[in-house]
């Protein structure tokens, strides 16, 4: 029984640092359309950021400063504001898809530099001794389980009001009008580039807090934490919660991640013990396939959006007559 | 300077122009960037392992090169494979958004998990233990100036260049290649005029896949084989593609000579641990300075 | 089912069609084109008219009624089919393929003919259009306004089509351009050719056509042989009495 809270504070603790960091997807994607492939990039970051400002003073590597954990987590949303600001600042007035392209090359360049940067970073090995919050109480893991999860509940909750509260402002709105209707962004001309541009570093933020938020709870963190398919998880986690939805982007993150972490433990039983790397690959075709197939199927999502999904999700359904490239989506304006 | 990093960069980019061909090619026409195109470079490059190793036949090395006839019938083999696969995976999963009008972006985010899938296939089926082609130990042959290859280097910048050619003739000199443009340019028109735009598509995925397969063999050949291979190699694709200018193909085989010239001098100069991020420096320098690449129109 | 008439290529019935398909801009449309007419669209901005040779020529999704091109029913026929079918439609901007070369553009079109006929065609279309021939080399991208019209106009008549529908080819020319162009219909539709016209030009259309159609709010509320419509007081009553919403596009 007490395994089992101990399992489940775990678990929930996890799966909610993940909801920060849909949250933060779901600003980008769900409610500005723009697409970030490079999610790790900016978890990595703020794990990093926030680890190397509160590790104890560390050999071989620079730091740690030993500085309060808030200190850190608030450094995290800084560095990730403004590395999403950058990254967007350099490619939002192009193609949708340069975005993407600039997103991804910014993640595996993230990793590369936690990889390399030994004296930063710890190298391959990481960095360790990470300061978990409570961990006067660590003697007792029921207790220490549920305060740590009531203390990453509650950070999840304020970004959550936070979101909700810019999506229902003048700003959100603005922001919905420039996904939903490309020429009316064209017509706001530069404004809607800014618009977009602050929803990308409010996004990237969230991002690094959720990162951050995971290292403090896990006391450790190792470049291979940060690989392509974190992003993917995050992307399947808001794709099947339903984008443009905060609530769903969290409801998203739990199923997924309960998913993921049964799926896991099903393969561990039933592959033999040399086979487990084959049975985790498993893993990721079966969520990948899942992915598309949600997109197809379910485009809203498994809860969708309470207001209008973009009526390009829609589109024309006329067989072959209307058939390829009536609508090639927001390159082509309606007329 | 080291004048062998000309050489090793020359063909690391011959290998990530033909990539960036299928990417140029498929991101002008079907107007998406296909995060899913470097699994068919590793998925060609298995498609010609499984072939070779299965048949077991002609294994004995050509003359100067390290490889048997088996792997060059492997290696046609594949492309068709690697090709009916690229455009199984159309009809599987693009067309229906296609027709159902989704958002390009839609199509981004689903190649992207269709890379993950595939990628985790290979690992399954394959486990993620780098294998080769070959054993055969080359010796290379000194080319002046400092410079060395070995054969199978210098026969596969050769095929680069015959594959290049060809694709080049293929669009500008073919009725499929005059429509390929067609539709690139205006899809609307091209179906006023008659083409069957469903079928160009198909050529499309059809020659990207079996290019990026055939980029998978000689990454094979000369480096290694594991799931890997090509995702490592997106990056370089889609910098060499836009830097190169979309939608063209001598710009993307000059765009990926000029990221595998970057990398192999980046490596030189800094450090090998750093090559992965050479794409990414190239892509901000061209988003930055010239987002439409050096062959490009200004975007439409 | 409305019987077969021997001398009608193009007919619509009950045509509905839109982009969407709660909203069609197309309401119900019977449209009869004879063999050898010239006829000329007509209506308010929102009317409908460009909806409707689009969707005829499968361009927007029809929700109701038929399509037929002389016997055969082409409702439900993709736009590239319809071209060997003997149907060509030249859209109103962005006609030509810029970065193809006019030789190009014509062969490009010249491909749903039967390989012995392809050549033939082209050199048809190069005597009509003398400017053309002498540029074949030249990207398409480089011609003029009037150059592109015509282009567009040679690709069409390529395929000796049994109808050709054009969507406001005056649009954006200057007022001698526009005469050109008309001037070239007439001649293109002398040799037998049944054209079909949607016009925002009202005097210019209704003096090159010799029949006229006016659509307002997605319906037809006249037709009538074009001549003498031009001075009828009940033309202005169609385009102004009923109100359209404004900035629809047709």
């Amino acid at each position: 029984m007490i395994d089992l809270v101990g399992y489940g504070a775990f678990f929930l603790t996890i799966a909610l640092s993940y909801a920060i960091i849909a949250l933060g997807l779901n600003v980008q994607w769900g409610q500005t359309g723009l697409f970030n492939v490079g999610v790790a990039g900016f978890v990595a970051i703020g794990a990093y950021v926030s680890g190397l400002l509160t590790t104890p003073d560390a050999t071989g590597r620079i730091g740690g400063f030993g500085l309060p954990i808030l200190v850190g987590w608030l450094a995290a949303i800084l560095a990730g504001a403004l590395l999403a600001y950058a990254v967007g600042w350099l490619t939002i007035r192009l193609r949708a898809d340069y975005l993407a392209i600039t997103t991804f090359g910014f993640a595996v360049t993230v990793q590369l530099a936690a990889l390399n940067l030994e004296s930063l970073t710890g190298g391959p090995f990481g960095m360790s001794f990470i300061p978990r919050p409570f961990a006067s109480a660590a003697g007792d893991p029921v207790r220490f389980g549920l305060l740590n999860l009531g203390l990453v509940a509650l950070v999840l909750l304020v970004a959550y009001f936070v979101v909700e509260h810019l999506t229902a402002s003048p700003w959100g709105r603005v922001l919905r009008a420039i996904r939903e209707d490309e020429p009316a962004a064209v017509s706001l001309g530069k404004s809607a580039a800014r618009f977009r541009l602050q929803a990308f570093a409010v996004g990237g933020a969230l991002m690094a807090l959720g990162g951050a938020v995971q290292a403090h709870f896990i006391g450790f963190i190792a470049p291979d934490n940060y690989l392509p398919l974190l992003t993917f998880q995050v992307w399947t986690m808001l794709i099947v919660g339903g984008s443009g939805n905060n609530r769903g982007a969290i409801a998203g993150s739990v199923v997924v991640w309960a998913l993921w972490a049964v799926s896991a433990s099903v393969i561990g039983q039933v592959m033999p013990a040399g086979e487990q790397a084959r049975g985790a690959s498993l893993q990721i075709v079966l969520i990948g396939v899942a992915l598309c197939v949600i997109l197809l199927l379910r485009p809203r999502g498994l809860i969708g959006e309470r207001r209008t999904v973009s009526r390009h999700v829609a589109g024309a359904r006329r067989g072959e007559r209307s058939g390829t490239m009536v609508a090639t989506g927001r390159e082509t304006p309606t007329p | 300077m080291n004048a062998q990093a000309l050489i090793d960069g020359l063909i690391a980019g011959a290998m990530i122009g033909l990539g960036a061909i299928g990417v140029t090619l498929t991101y002008s026409i079907l107007r998406f960037a296909n995060f899913a195109h470097g699994e068919f470079i590793a998925w060609g490059a298995y498609f010609a392992l499984a072939l070779v190793s299965t048949l077991g036949v002609g294994m004995d090395p050509i003359g100067p090169f390290s490889f048997g006839w088996m792997l060059i019938v492997a290696a046609v083999l594949a492309a068709l494979l690697t090709g009916g696969l690229a455009v199984l995976l159309d009809r599987l999963l693009f067309a229906s958004f296609r027709s159902r009008g989704s958002a390009t972006i839609i199509m981004v985010i689903a190649s992207f998990g269709a890379s993950m899938a595939l990628r985790a296939l290979l690992e399954f089926v394959f486990t993620s233990k780098p294998v080769y082609f070959t054993r055969e130990l080359q010796i290379a042959v000194r080319l002046g100036g400092g410079m060395r290859a070995t054969p199978d280097q210098l026969l596969m910048l050769a095929v680069t260049a015959v594959l290049v050619l060809g694709v080049h003739l293929l669009l500008t000199r073919s009725a499929i290649g005059r429509q390929m443009r067609a539709v690139s340019e205006n899809p609307t028109l091209a179906r006023l005029a008659g083409v069957d735009v469903r079928r160009v598509i198909r050529w499309v995925w059809f020659l990207g896949g079996s290019l990026a397969a055939s980029a998978g063999v000689m990454s094979g050949l000369l480096v290694q084989i594991r799931p890997y291979m090509g995702f490592d190699l997106l990056l370089p694709l889609f910098a060499a593609a836009i830097l190169g200018g979309i939608g063209s193909v001598p710009g993307a085989i000059l765009g990926g000579l000029i990221v595998g010239l970057c990398e192999s001098f980046a490596v030189e100069l800094i450090g090998a641990e750093w090559r992965a991020a050479v794409g990414f420096v190239v892509l901000t320098l061209v988003l930055l300075l010239r987002p439409q690449g050096i062959l490009g129109q200004v975007a439409r | 089912m409305t019987p077969v008439h021997p001398s009608v290529v193009l007919r619509t019935s009950a045509l509905v069609a839109g982009y969407e398909p709660d909203l069609p801009i197309v309401k119900g449309v019977d449209l009869a084109v004879e063999r050898g007419d010239f006829l000329v669209i007509l209506g308010p901005n929102g009317a409908g008219k460009s909806t409707l040779v689009k969707a005829i020529a499968g361009l927007v999704p029809i929700h109701g009624g038929t399509i037929a091109l002389e016997d055969e029913d082409i409702t439900a026929r993709a736009a590239h089919r319809l071209v060997g079918a003997g149907l060509a439609f030249v859209p109103q901007t962005e006609n030509v393929f810029t970065t193809l070369s006019i030789d190009e553009n014509l062969k490009l079109c010249a491909g749903v003919l039967p390989a012995a006929l392809r050549a033939e065609r082209i050199e048809a279309a190069y005597a009509m259009f003398p400017d053309l021939a002498a540029r074949r080399a030249m990207a398409a991208g480089g011609l003029s306004g009037g150059q592109r019209q015509m282009l567009a106009t040679a690709r069409a008549l390529l395929i000796e089509p049994r109808v050709i529908i054009l969507d406001e080819p005056s649009a954006g020319l200057s007022p001698k351009l526009v005469g050109e162009v008309f001037e070239t219909l007439a001649r293109v539709n002398a040799t037998g050719v049944t054209i079909v016209l949607v016009e925002q030009n009202v005097r210019a259309g209704l003096g090159a056509a010799k029949s006229a159609l006016v659509l307002a709010d997605g319906r037809v509320v006249h037709r009538g042989p074009a001549a003498g419509l031009a001075d009828d007081p009940a033309l202005g009553e169609m385009f102004l009495g009923r109100h359209a919403p404004q900035g629809w596009a047709a």
